[in-house]
């Protein structure tokens, strides 16, 4: 009879989910309820408010969203596959579905990421190794570094429009600097000895570069990886709110504007599974990359 | 040509070679101070002395890792010039150098990467070498796995695998525990015998001085000089626990220890 701790870490973590959802199903309900007896005005307007569904929503109503906005079902809730055009009828009459949008903000995530760390790495090098240009361009680095980035996102949507294009120059302009700053102080602490061998083993200017300087650079950028994915996911989330035409974060602003947290919350759920299938897979990644590192190099996975 | 006393010839010369750190105008810090001595082809010297008295200077200068201030090195009588390393001078640095990113088969093939010695001949070397080692079995584990010797080792046939004819060694085994320094003796030695690189390995540690030298340079407390060159006489092949035993080891070693003790006094004095 004895259950282990992973046993009752699952247990008690099933019960909050449980929990959580029931409250914020029937909470109202049974909220109002109980204040119902009661004849103050001001402590039902207080109480009743606080798991209000119009704020809120309710885990059915956006389970029914879901299925809707995810072209599983029709608005009146029977199941599309079967009737009409189907599923994918459904997909091409609505340009933001719940397909879509994930696609565009995955694939504007992915780009930004990719961008974002080509350049920083570049940049990070090249200024890492030269004391000279690190110097002429210091004073623009802090400048623009100082200027929060997100401040720059309509200038970058006026630009660049209302498609892929800003959304993918906004996480770039975020992840830039996070990988930059890593990068840079990477290629500035390459051990001297680690150099001083190469040279000694006969390695040119170029092959110490090579063997020496990105290799023990890249370290530093893998460990920032992590971030630069999530902030690349913010950076697109946040232009899609100032102006897109497909996204889930376009399906969130969207939302607000017409009062339909339902959608809201279909939206937020999405990204949460986005976010967290992104961070297990750059995790991977790293773990593979950085297997030479001592906090990576455990049995682990 | 610059011949030795026996009629082998001097591979290395050091004439009155001097460092000053610092210069300009700022404070100047002597660390070496006209120091000569030659070292003849296949003559394995130890340099030794108390911290500070410029031993690592010296051989980081004799490497073309750092500028001489004055007086001149001669390596096969040309003079060296800084920051153009020549494939014939190998060096071993105390600090552990392996590339933790590189797996011990990669780190020890790195020089004949470099050299553009193509895969197949990279790795037949480097087996060979992995075996001489005792590193059998760990041709493909990452440095971090290792225990402080073993990665000393793949340090040193890094440098072993170019086959340098002349090896300088920078308290090679310095921060290493007393049975695993023993254990890099034996291997060094059994090295040495085979291929009689020219050394210069320096060290704090007199009993390591006298297991592998033939010839022993005392220098004096900051800054250094020349103090007194000792002859170590005793027969090759040396085992290098044995050899400790002996009573001509003791003897040498407590006529050495007391030079080398009135410099040890002396940067304690100061300091």
């Amino acid at each position: 009879m004895q259950l282990s701790e992973t046993f009752w870490i699952n247990f008690w973590r099933l019960f909050l989910l449980v929990l959580i959802l029931s409250i914020w199903q029937w909470g109202a309900e049974v909220n109002q309820w109980l204040v119902s007896g009661l004849e103050k005005g001001w402590q039902k307007a207080l109480t009743v408010q606080v798991l209000e569904p119009f704020f809120i929503s309710k885990p059915t109503l956006i389970w029914a969203r879901f299925l809707e906005l995810g072209c599983f079902t029709d608005p009146a809730g029977a199941w599309i596959s079967g009737q009409e055009g189907g599923f994918f009828g459904c997909l091409d009459s609505n340009t933001n579905n719940l397909w879509y949008a994930t696609l565009a903000t995955l694939r504007n995530t992915f780009w930004g990421f990719l961008v974002g760390v080509g350049s920083g790495v570049v940049v990070g090098l090249i200024l890492g190794r030269s004391d000279f240009l690190a110097q002429v361009f210091e004073p623009f680095i802090v400048a623009f570094n100082s200027l929060p980035r997100i401040a720059l996102v309509p200038l970058i949507v006026l630009i660049f429009g209302l498609g892929d294009a800003s959304k993918i120059m906004t996480a770039w302009v975020i992840v830039f600097f996070i990988v930059f700053f890593s990068t840079f102080e990477g290629a500035r602490s390459v051990d001297r000895d680690h150099i001083n061998v190469a040279r000694l083993l006969g390695a040119s200017d170029w092959q110490v570069t090579w063997a020496v300087v990105v290799p023990s650079t890249l370290a530093w950028v893998f460990a920032v990886l992590t971030p630069a994915l999530s902030f690349s996911l913010i950076g697109v989330i946040i232009g899609e709110f100032i102006g897109a035409q497909v996204g889930l974060g376009k399906i969130i602003i969207e939302a607000e504007a017409t009062l339909e947290t339902a959608d809201m919350m279909v939206a937020l759920f999405v990204l949460m599974i986005v976010g967290v299938g992104l961070a297990l897979l750059i995790r991977r990644l790293q773990t593979y990359l950085l297997r030479w590192q001592s906090q990576f190099s455990g049995s682990g996975q | 040509m610059e011949v030795a006393g026996d009629g082998a010839q001097a591979r290395i010369v050091l004439k009155d070679l001097t460092k000053i750190y610092g210069g300009g105008s700022g404070s100047e810090v002597p660390a070496v101070d006209t120091v000569s001595f030659d070292v003849r082809e296949g003559e394995f010297v130890a340099l030794i002395g108390p911290s500070g008295c410029g031993k690592s200077t010296i051989l980081n200068m004799v490497a073309g890792l750092i500028p001489i201030s004055g007086g001149e090195i001669l390596i096969d009588e040309r003079p060296v010039v800084t920051g153009t390393p020549t494939p014939k001078v190998g060096y071993v640095f105390q600090r552990d150098t392996v590339y933790p990113w590189r797996t011990v088969r990669k780190n020890i093939g790195l020089g004949l990467e470099l050299n553009g010695v193509p895969k197949a001949e990279r790795e037949r070397q480097v087996a060979e070498i992995v075996g001489r080692a005792g590193l059998d079995g760990f041709e493909d584990a990452f440095p971090i796995t290792l225990s402080g010797g073993m990665r000393q080792r793949v340090s040193l046939m890094r440098t072993l695998i170019m086959r340098p004819e002349i090896l300088l060694m920078d308290e090679p085994f310095g921060a290493l525990d007393t049975h695993t320094k023993l254990e890099m003796h034996k291997l060094l030695l059994e090295i040495w015998n085979q291929e009689q690189q020219t050394v210069v390995f320096v060290t704090h540690d007199l009993g390591e001085a006298l297991t592998l030298s033939d010839k022993i340079i005392v220098l004096s407390a900051r800054p250094g000089r020349l103090k007194e060159i000792f002859d170590v006489p005793f027969e090759r092949p040396r085992d290098a626990v044995s050899l400790r035993e002996t009573p001509e080891f003791s003897a040498l070693f407590s006529k050495i220890w007391h030079s080398l003790g009135e410099e040890f006094r002396r940067t304690s004095a100061e300091g």
